[in-house]
């Protein structure tokens, strides 16, 4: 059963460049013994937490993004937990939400094409027309949060 | 519609001719106590995800969650933000995940 998973994780800013990846190579390692594959990695560097874990206000994030089984998801969690540096992490399961996100929004294309079709108008949207377009005006009767 | 009114922000209650009634700005209820309602325009709220076509609510992206945790950094609710019932319990899913790996604060302190 192959799936895909999003995994974030929070290792401890007192962790040294070296060590961050160390802990790469290891998920990595566990992911390549139980048969899945990273699809892509992303290190988001050093952020600040919104709150305060531990004694720790700042933290530097990873993000990996793996195919593969729910057991190896649940090794990796596993480990990941019994670290000592890895101050948090986060396993999501994607691959449903992206396919009902792609289908919506294929949907959407699609019959915004038939119905300009329907109207006469070529199918795609020309550069420099739109009934809603980026005035300041338009946006009015929008629920204003830019204050907040 | 007219009659600018801050929602959120500090919670502000919209006062004086009812905090109550539907959204939108559907004059109901006239003089149901006695008094004369006069009618309240409210500018009609769209939920913020169907309006710009945001179909995909992801916790990682602060930017898009931040305003509906204003200040105590509680959730905004759906009566305050227009937001409908499908994007609300996406954004919620999405407030939560960004909570536990402290992207977004659970309080304030």
């Amino acid at each position: 059963m192959n799936r895909k998973y999003e995994l974030v994780y929070v290792v401890s800013p007192d962790a040294t460049d070296d060590q961050v990846t160390d802990l790469h190579t290891q998920v990595e390692a566990i992911v390549q013994r139980m048969g899945g594959q990273i699809e892509k990695t992303e290190n988001w560097g050093r952020r600040r937490l919104a709150y305060e874990i531990g004694r720790h206000k700042e933290g530097t994030y990873v993000l990996e993004l793996i195919n593969g089984s729910g057991e190896l998801m649940k090794e990796i969690d596993r480990r990941l937990k019994v670290s000592d540096l890895v101050i948090r992490q986060l396993v999501v399961r994607v691959d449903e939400v992206q396919e009902v996100v792609e289908r919506t929004r294929s949907k959407r294309s699609e019959s915004s094409r038939r119905r300009r079709i329907a109207r006469g108008l070529p199918p795609d949207r020309q550069p420099g027309e739109g009934q809603r377009g980026d005035s300041d005006d338009d946006r009015d009767d929008r629920f204003d949060l830019s204050d907040l | 519609m007219n009659g600018r009114k801050s929602f959120g922000g500090g919670g502000s209650s919209t006062g004086g001719g009812g905090g109550r009634g539907g959204r939108a700005g559907q004059n109901q209820q006239t003089g149901k106590d006695g008094q004369q309602r006069r009618p309240m325009f409210r500018r009609r709220k769209v939920c913020k995800f169907c309006a710009d076509k945001i179909d995909d609510i992801n916790y990682k992206d602060t930017r898009l969650l931040m305003p509906f945790v204003p200040e105590r950094a509680k959730i905004l609710p759906r009566r305050i933000s227009g937001t409908c019932a499908l994007h609300q319990r996406k954004l919620r899913v999405a407030i939560l995940r960004a909570r536990q790996l402290a992207l977004i604060p659970y309080t304030a302190e």
